[in-house]
């Protein structure tokens, strides 16, 4: 049921004509240059993440493939409210499909106690490593999203809510609208140090 | 702003499996289809995870980010990457706000790798430098643990003090309003006690020149002496069923005292009735005498007393003598 394949394999799966279709359909008649696949992917991605799904970046895949081969037997176009709406219903199935096929990897509270805890070397190697990549990745933001993610997460509790109304005053945007521009930059920033730290 | 708060305390819930079931699969559809709502999981997930972080979960929340939260292994990477994350911020802030370092400073720091500069020494001694590395990211957290919780103490300091201020205020405020309620309490006392020597003068006119009208016959007028010690005989007065009023006129054992207040007693169990204002005494050659009236709904067949006592300048009070009588009512 779910291939255990890397993605980057899976969509070359789709044939070209059939993924074309999807993201056609995907786009509503808007081109988005294969922004709206990609949103959609994150968006299911981070929902087999939140179902404790070990492998939610396959079952995001494996959704968007079956997405994908419906619409090549319905000619295009499949009936629905909208695309992300039909896509979470498909998500639902290859979920429960997961749950039948396989016991969640659910790591026991003592083992996560231990690990939180632990002091090993490699931990220690570990964590400098990734201030190591945090400080290159860093970097690489310009001096502006630097300042911003470091004012927007900086302080604690009061002082945070206190920061970020400041900082939110000074560029003249809501704090609604900061916690999602500091939030994508933390996003990137995290994505690059995964990569550096495991030596992509 | 509410809403928002509301909405990331929901989204917290949910992200720690807490919500009901059929509320999480609202939020996982939602999660879906809206760009914007994921952009607000996403953005309050990195706050939990800071949060836990930083040591700011408790209680049942606690428990259930590391049972649910974390049994996920990308989710364990983020908390690692966050951890990471407050510490490396931590430093960027604490560079930026030295006064010795400047902006160049930073740049040039950032150029070479804020761990590249020990590079040398890292190659020669690795253990040190990572015993180092540790130890400076233990300073760092303590000296933040030690400054929030300096920064509580005085938060909770200057709200003591100001709900202290407030009391303050508050307790001088009142004050003023019991003087001032006081200071009217005595006019209208002693206001009250010349209404009723007046209006007493007045009856007292009237029943003598036989004008009193008969819709205020209803007033009966009585006079009492003083109980004599060892004597034991009480007056009897008797007071018709439609009496509105009775009037009485004490007559006064000599004493020094100016103002007085009487108060009438039920003698069956000694209950205060009604209590007289300040009065003056009226006098006639060497005797006083006080009225005083109230209502003859007040009364029944039974005996009672009508106690006197005498204030002081002072203001203090001294039972001078009692006017026991008999009340028949007919």
């Amino acid at each position: 049921m779910v291939s255990t394949t890397p993605k980057q394999n899976r969509t070359a799966e789709l044939a070209e004509q059939t993924f074309r279709r999807l993201l056609a359909w995907l786009d509503q008649g808007a081109n988005s240059n294969g922004q709206s696949y990609l949103a959609i992917r994150e968006r299911l991605l981070g929902y087999f993440d939140r179902k404790n799904c070990v492998q939610a970046d396959e079952l995001a895949d494996e959704t968007l493939n079956r997405v994908a081969r419906r619409l090549e037997e319905e000619g295009g176009n499949i009936e629905t409210e909208m695309p992300a709406k039909y896509c979470y219903i498909v998500a639902r199935f290859v979920f429960m499909e997961y749950l039948r096929a396989k016991e969640r990897e659910i790591v026991a509270l003592d083992d996560i106690g231990r690990q939180a805890n632990a002091t090993s070397p490699e931990d220690r190697d570990r964590k400098e490593r990734l201030l190591e990549c945090l400080d290159r990745c860093s970097a690489k933001l310009e001096a502006s999203q630097r300042e911003l993610i470091f004012g927007y997460y900086s302080g604690e509790q009061r002082v945070k809510i206190e920061n970020r109304r400041s900082l939110a005053q000074t560029l003249k945007i809501t704090v609604n609208a900061l916690s999602i521009r500091a939030c994508r930059i933390r996003d990137r920033l995290e994505h690059c140090v995964r990569e550096c730290a495991s030596g992509e | 702003m509410s809403n928002s708060t509301d909405q990331n305390q929901v989204i917290t819930e949910y992200l720690l499996g807490s919500l009901p079931e059929g509320e999480s699969e609202r939020l996982d559809e939602l999660g879906v289809t809206s760009q914007e709502f994921a952009e607000s999981i996403s953005a309050s997930e990195k706050d939990l995870i800071d949060a836990y972080v930083q040591g700011e979960l408790s209680g049942a929340m606690l428990a259930q980010f590391e049972s649910h939260y974390l049994a996920s292994p990308i989710r364990r990477e983020r908390v690692e990457f966050a951890e990471a994350f407050q510490v490396f911020a931590r430093t960027h802030r604490a560079l930026e706000d030295s006064p010795t370092r400047g902006q160049a400073d930073l740049d040039r720091k950032r150029k070479r790798g804020w761990l590249s500069t020990l590079s040398i020494f890292s190659e020669q001694y690795p253990a040190l430098l990572r015993g180092l590395a540790l130890a400076a990211i233990i300073v760092i957290v303590a000296g933040v643990f030690v400054l929030r919780q300096n920064a509580r103490l005085r938060e909770q300091m200057s709200l003591e003090q100001a709900h202290r201020d407030e009391l303050q205020q508050r307790e001088i405020e009142l004050q003023k309003q019991l003087d001032q309620l006081r200071a009217g309490h005595t006019a209208a006392e002693r206001e009250l006690a010349l209404l009723r020597e007046e209006r007493l003068r007045i009856e007292e006119k009237l029943s003598k020149s036989g004008q009193l009208p008969a819709s205020e016959a209803a007033i009966v007028s009585f006079i009492l002496t003083p109980q004599l010690r060892g004597v034991g005989q009480a007056q009897s007065v008797s007071i018709p069923v439609n009496t509105a009023r009775v009037t009485m006129r004490l007559t006064l054992e000599p004493n020094d005292y100016q103002t007085f207040t009487v108060a009438l007693l039920d003698q069956s169990n000694h209950q205060e009735l009604w209590h007289s204002g300040k009065l003056k005494a009226g006098s006639r050659g060497d005797d006083r005498s006080l009225n005083v009236s109230f209502s003859a709904l007040l009364m029944k067949t039974q005996s009672y007393a009508l106690q006197v006592s005498g204030i002081s300048t002072n203001g203090q009070a001294e039972v001078l003598s009692d006017y026991p009588f008999k009340v028949v009512k007919y």
